[in-house]
């Protein structure tokens, strides 16, 4: 058993006697905050009787000697044990902001800061077109080719990504739908124009937003669990094993996944668009008075049958982006399991970013498309 | 086509391999053959590049330089189906089993069948339980990966290896994370299935109780080296005192100066 420890406060400085444990850490801070309050020109810090200690102790007179330090005192260590100060100058080098070399800027840190982002993010949009490409070869194969497609993991994917969304899916559009009839009906009364608020609701639902928010809830709920499951795949090696087996990966794992949204997504946008509508219909007749016959009247006026395949037709493009993209970031993972929450994450933002991208696109070649319609 | 030292056909031929990871080099300079029917062991202490020369070997990572030939034609890595005819001609085994965790041990063993063969679904399932049988687990032909123990994945994983009939099976790390009997149990079907079936296996492991217990010929790398230090059986390379390294590892010794990696 060793010496009692005990810490002294002195005239010259500190003293440190006996073997510091854990309890002491408190007491220990305490004496060297209390010295470096008022700290005098030379402290001198007496480690003569002091014991092998705890290294959490050791650490804790380390700090004390750095505050000291940086009050202004001189501080001279007595009698201090084997390698302690050549521990601590080496520590001072390696933690002390002040004794490191700056090598840069902080501006030149944020420029190179940019520069690194601008890398990778050139190096994931290659990475990712080179496996669209890739595929769009294998799914030439399975559906073109030689390839066989697994129909039942498709109509699996199907169910999980189309069924189950149907719910979520119609609330969603149903609310917004309720929404802007009620904000557009609140503007369009005070001018008279409440009749057109069918126009306003069925235009920018149809063309616009029911595509968009299909997509962007399917990129939530199925972008992200497709980049989930190919990434824990990939973490289990299953990945490693079919590619070695012989297996088309992507014919075998991302193709049903690509062809599944295919199939669900124009279905998925048309179901938004209806509810959306619905939701309009309702708040026509409550809040405007507006009739519901008089509501699908003004709709059959303005919408033109293009307007609910456009919206499909693009719903084709963001089942590809939303597939490609969460099966790409699953495909990417390397490492362990926090790599792969990382690309769950990335796999929705990435998609709901080219969604957003591909929908600005497609509108501006919509509006040569779409004849007008008169009011 | 060339034959082995031993006078066995030569199966696997790798000629100056190279490579590594980003700017690091990990092998430099490999060559090496594994040949017909033998168990061949590639061994050495963690980060050697055991691991890496063997993704090289199945052709999941392509070497910075070199050639690896098989039975004589060099295995082209020019894409991803370019390897696919080859692979089909092996088994693997990965430290995790690997196994399909939405399929049953029985879909798992039976996929490749379904996959490239003319068999229909009875037929493949039939050949599958008699693999399963093989490894003793045909009583958990339903079971999920998830539903049995770590070894039972292995033996499930070695069934599927197993299914397409392979020239050479693969083995990564096949004692990881199981109990010394199990290990064990797993080490005496390595060598039955090699005896039985005369099926050729390259194995990387560490673990000196499988390098004893099944190995014909064992390759040591070394880190430092980037490459190989030593090769023979089991007992020669223990016995051998010409290099220190080699002598720690199959002693159980710690190397002089050396800190664990």
């Amino acid at each position: 058993m060793g010496q009692r420890p005990s810490i002294t406060i002195g005239r010259a400085g500190l003293t440190i006697t006996g073997a510091l444990s854990l309890s002491e850490l408190e007491q220990l801070r305490d004496a060297f905050d209390s010295l470096a309050r008022e700290p005098s020109e030379e402290v001198t810090v007496d480690l003569e009787g002091m014991e092998a200690s705890m290294a959490s102790a050791e650490a804790a007179i380390y700090g004390g000697l750095r505050k000291l330090r940086q009050a202004g005192a001189r501080v001279m260590v007595r009698a201090a044990p084997d390698g302690f100060l050549e521990r601590f100058e080496k520590l001072e080098k390696e933690l002390c902001p002040e004794a490191r070399p700056r090598l840069r800027s902080r501006t030149f840190s944020w420029f190179e800061d940019v520069g690194d982002s601008v890398l990778e993010t050139s190096a994931t949009l290659r990475g990712l077109a080179a496996f669209g490409i890739n595929s769009l070869l294998s799914f030439a194969r399975v559906v073109f080719g030689p390839g066989k497609l697994r129909w039942k993991e498709a109509f699996y994917y199907m169910e999980q990504a189309g069924v189950k969304a149907v719910p979520i899916i119609s609330i969603l559009c149903w609310l917004l739908g309720t929404v802007l009839g009620y904000m557009s009906g609140f503007q369009l009364r005070d001018f008279g124009a409440e009749t057109f608020m069918p126009d306003l609701v069925g235009l920018s639902m149809v063309w616009e937003i029911s595509p968009l928010l299909a997509a962007v809830i399917v990129a939530g709920r199925s972008g992200s669990a497709f980049a989930a499951e190919l990434g824990t795949m990939k973490v289990r090696q299953e990945v490693d094993a079919l590619e070695v087996m012989g297996f088309d990966v992507k014919g075998y794992l991302v193709v049903p996944k690509v062809v599944a949204l295919l199939f669900v997504m124009p279905f998925l946008t048309l179901l938004a668009d209806l509810f959306a509508l619905l939701g309009g219909m309702l708040i026509g007749g409550w809040y405007l008075g507006m009739p519901p016959e008089i509501f699908v009247q003004r709709l059959a006026f303005v919408l033109l049958p293009i307007d609910f395949y456009w919206g499909m037709g693009k719903s084709l493009v963001y089942a590809v982006i939303v597939a490609t993209v969460g099966c790409f970031m699953g495909m990417r993972v390397r490492g362990g399991a926090a790599e792969v929450g990382r690309s769950t994450t990335s796999a929705v933002v990435v998609s709901i970013f080219l969604v957003i991208l591909a929908d600005a696109l497609i509108a501006i070649l919509f509006m040569y498309v779409r004849p007008a319609v008169t009011v | 086509m060339r034959s082995g030292p031993g006078g066995s056909p030569e199966l696997i031929r790798v000629r100056n391999l190279r490579g590594g990871y980003g700017k690091l080099l990990v092998l430099e300079n490999v060559s090496m053959e594994v040949l017909e029917g033998e168990i061949l062991l590639i061994v050495g202490r963690s980060g050697c590049g055991k691991t890496t020369l063997m993704n090289y070997l199945l052709g999941l990572a392509r070497p910075w330089a070199g050639q690896i030939l098989y039975r004589g034609s060099p295995l082209v890595f020019d894409g991803p189906s370019s390897l696919t005819a080859v692979r089909r001609r092996w088994g693997v085994l990965f430290q995790s089993g690997a196994l399909l965790a939405s399929l049953s041990l029985l879909e798992n063993v039976a996929l490749p069948l379904t996959e490239f063969t003319e068999l229909d679904a009875s037929e493949a399932d039939l050949v599958a339980m008699s693999k399963l049988a093989l490894v003793g687990l045909e009583e958990f032909a339903d079971s999920l990966p998830l539903e049995v123990s770590g070894g039972m994945q292995k033996r499930a994983g070695l069934a599927r290896a197993l299914a397409m009939d392979p020239d050479v099976l693969f083995f990564d790390e096949p004692s990881a994370g199981l109990d010394p009997v199990t290990s064990g149990e797993l080490d005496e079907l390595i060598r039955r299935l090699n005896g039985d079936l005369g099926t050729t296996m390259v194995i990387v492991t560490h673990e000196l109780a499988s390098i004893f217990a099944v190995s014909d010929r064992v390759i040591m790398l070394d880190a430092e080296e980037k490459g190989i230090i030593a090769e023979g059986t089991a007992h020669q390379l223990r016995d051998s005192t010409g290099d220190e390294r080699v002598s720690a590892f199959f002693n159980r010794r710690p190397v002089a100066g050396g800190a664990a990696r």
